[in-house]
């Protein structure tokens, strides 16, 4: 039995490049779901799909300019997050356009330019790791680089918390209480595509969301408070990034599709027998009434 | 002329649009530290538009809104609908953020916080929900607890959106009585209201928007016209008083 344990959940991590790997899915997994709980609480939970194919074209470039260089496609990434970010906020505010309208256009182009960048200068491969990841192949690196962004969001995050909460209830009381909180937004849009750049790396621009929407999403059925929400979602992004690490180490899978569908597996069992709003949930208010 | 300098609001000749809709013009208003003015009108008569402007939210095609109050002493308690209800906080959580103009939004609450939290939570009725989520409470419960972060903001201007609308009897009660005692310690308040009862139980002043104009008039004039205390929905009587 303790045989069978060894050799499932502790004898994978004698590779270094599973330990690499496992420890940057720990420091993603710290910081991205509070990152997607403030999204859900928004209704901006397609927002984060929008921003992970806005970081593309950067990457790209940055890729094209120094080949596989973690440290120079994430800048290039971040930056041109960011400034595709403010270009829809610019884009919605002149025309009057809803704002996710304007980021709807803005990141599809977006995906389409990455694309076409990465496919002149490199090949399919090339592609695919941009794309969907390659948690496996984490360096020292690109490990201290994740790690120090997810640390720099948690920090952030701390800081300007209580702020972020107040805006998703009622921007317009924050911004009767101060003139320049339109910073809120923008450092939380910050964190967003800091994130994300972190993340692509390990899962792909594509699927860098899942590990912060899926938690975030499945948490809303088992707390009602925002302590809880922010906590079950980092531990379940904990389980599913170790756990996918492992079943696609001893399944012989591809490791970022793993993470993400076992997060997924998460988000469906949750909303089958979550404590809240779940089909079970549902089933045990019918079977006891409330006594008259 | 000599009470102008007192007030903390004044509106001289304001000229507010919508989408370069005209909605209000040659609009004045004078509003005293203490008094508790009624917003009346129709439906689309700008009392939203009004609210924005003297919130710092809508610039004036002319005109100028004049307010002494700091940004942090406003407060503007918005239409129930408005707020996000699923929102996963607390009451004394909702009411805590009303401390932010003392301590700024960045550091932590210390105890003298949490007990003057706790005292108004107390005076509202609402100690026994402290810990119960927003999504939980009633609409008269929830319209206390955003009263309470008013108080903990210490506002001295307050500006309401219909707030009996969906609250039951009790909250109505209460919250008129907290109005005038933050009326009497100096705030400046104004209320939109739809209900002739509430009107005449609360205003001291009101100002009716219709066509485009204001007009002040005194609550015993409107109440009059409507001797037994009773419901009027202003989209009916607005013009039928207004003409007057």
């Amino acid at each position: 039995m303790l045989d069978l344990l060894n050799a499932w959940f502790v004898s994978p991590f004698d590779y270094g490049f599973m330990r690499r790997a496992v420890v940057g899915g720990l420091a993603l997994s710290l910081a991205a779901p509070p990152l997607g709980v403030f999204l859900v609480l928004r209704g901006m939970s397609l927002i984060g799909d929008a921003m992970a194919h806005a970081i593309l074209p950067g990457v790209a470039l940055g890729f094209l300019l120094a080949g596989f260089s973690l440290p120079i496609m994430s800048i290039g990434g971040v930056l041109f997050g960011l400034m595709v970010a403010l270009l829809a906020g610019a884009v919605s505010k002149m025309g009057g356009q809803r704002e996710d309208a304007a980021m709807a256009s803005f990141f599809i182009i977006s995906l389409a330019a990455g694309v076409m960048l990465i496919s002149l200068g490199g090949s399919s491969v090339d592609l695919t790791h941009v794309l969907f990841g390659s948690i496996l192949a984490i360096n020292s690196t690109a490990l201290l680089l994740i790690a120090g962004i997810s640390t720099l969001i948690v920090l952030i995050l701390a800081v300007v918390f209580r702020a972020l909460v107040v805006e998703c209830l009622d921007p317009l009381f924050l911004r009767g209480q101060s003139r320049r909180s339109g910073w809120v937004h923008s450092v939380f849009l910050g964190l967003l595509v800091l994130n994300l750049t972190a993340g692509f790396q390990t899962l792909g621009t594509l699927m860098a969301v899942g590990l912060m929407m899926l938690p975030a999403t499945s948490a809303r059925f088992w707390s009602k408070r925002l302590e809880g929400l922010i906590g079950i979602a980092i531990v379940l992004a904990m389980v599913a990034s170790t756990g996918g690490l492992l079943l696609s180490f001893h399944l012989d899978i591809p490791s970022g599709p793993s993470i993400i569908l076992l997060a997924g597996f998460g988000y469906l069992f949750s909303a089958l027998f979550g404590r809240y709003h779940s089909l079970a949930a549902k089933l045990r208010r019918k079977t006891t009434p409330l006594a008259a | 002329m000599s009470q102008r300098s007192l007030s903390r609001l004044q509106l001289h000749n304001l000229h507010l649009a919508q989408a370069r809709r005209t909605v209000l013009e040659h609009l004045e208003g004078d509003f005293k530290p203490g008094a508790i003015t009624a917003l009346i009108g129709a439906n689309g008569a700008g009392k939203s538009t009004l609210i924005q402007a003297i919130m710092g939210e809508l610039r004036p095609i002319s005109g100028e809104v004049v307010c002494t109050v700091a940004k942090e002493r406003r407060a503007w308690l918005p239409q129930q609908l408005a707020l996000d209800l699923t929102f996963p906080m607390s009451v004394e959580e909702l009411v805590m953020t009303g401390s932010w103009p003392s301590h700024g939004a960045l550091t932590g609450y210390c105890a003298a916080h949490y007990r003057k939290g706790r005292e108004i939570m107390a005076r509202l009725g609402i100690s026994h929900l402290a810990h119960r989520p927003l999504g939980e409470l009633s609409g008269g419960q929830r319209q206390r607890a955003l009263i309470g972060r008013t108080l903990m903001q210490e506002a001295e201007l307050l500006l309401l959106d219909e707030p009996f609308a969906n609250v039951d009897s009790e909250t109505v009660d209460i919250l008129i009585r907290i109005l005038r005692q933050m009326a009497d310690d100096g705030a400046t308040i104004i209320v939109v209201l739809h209900d002739m009862d509430h009107l005449r139980r609360l205003a001291d002043e009101v100002l009716m928007l219709n066509g485009g104009h204001g007009r002040w008039v005194a609550p015993s004039a409107l109440t009059h016209q409507h001797a037994p205390a009773q419901v009027v929905p202003f989209t009916m009587g607005g013009r039928h008083v207004g003409s007057a």
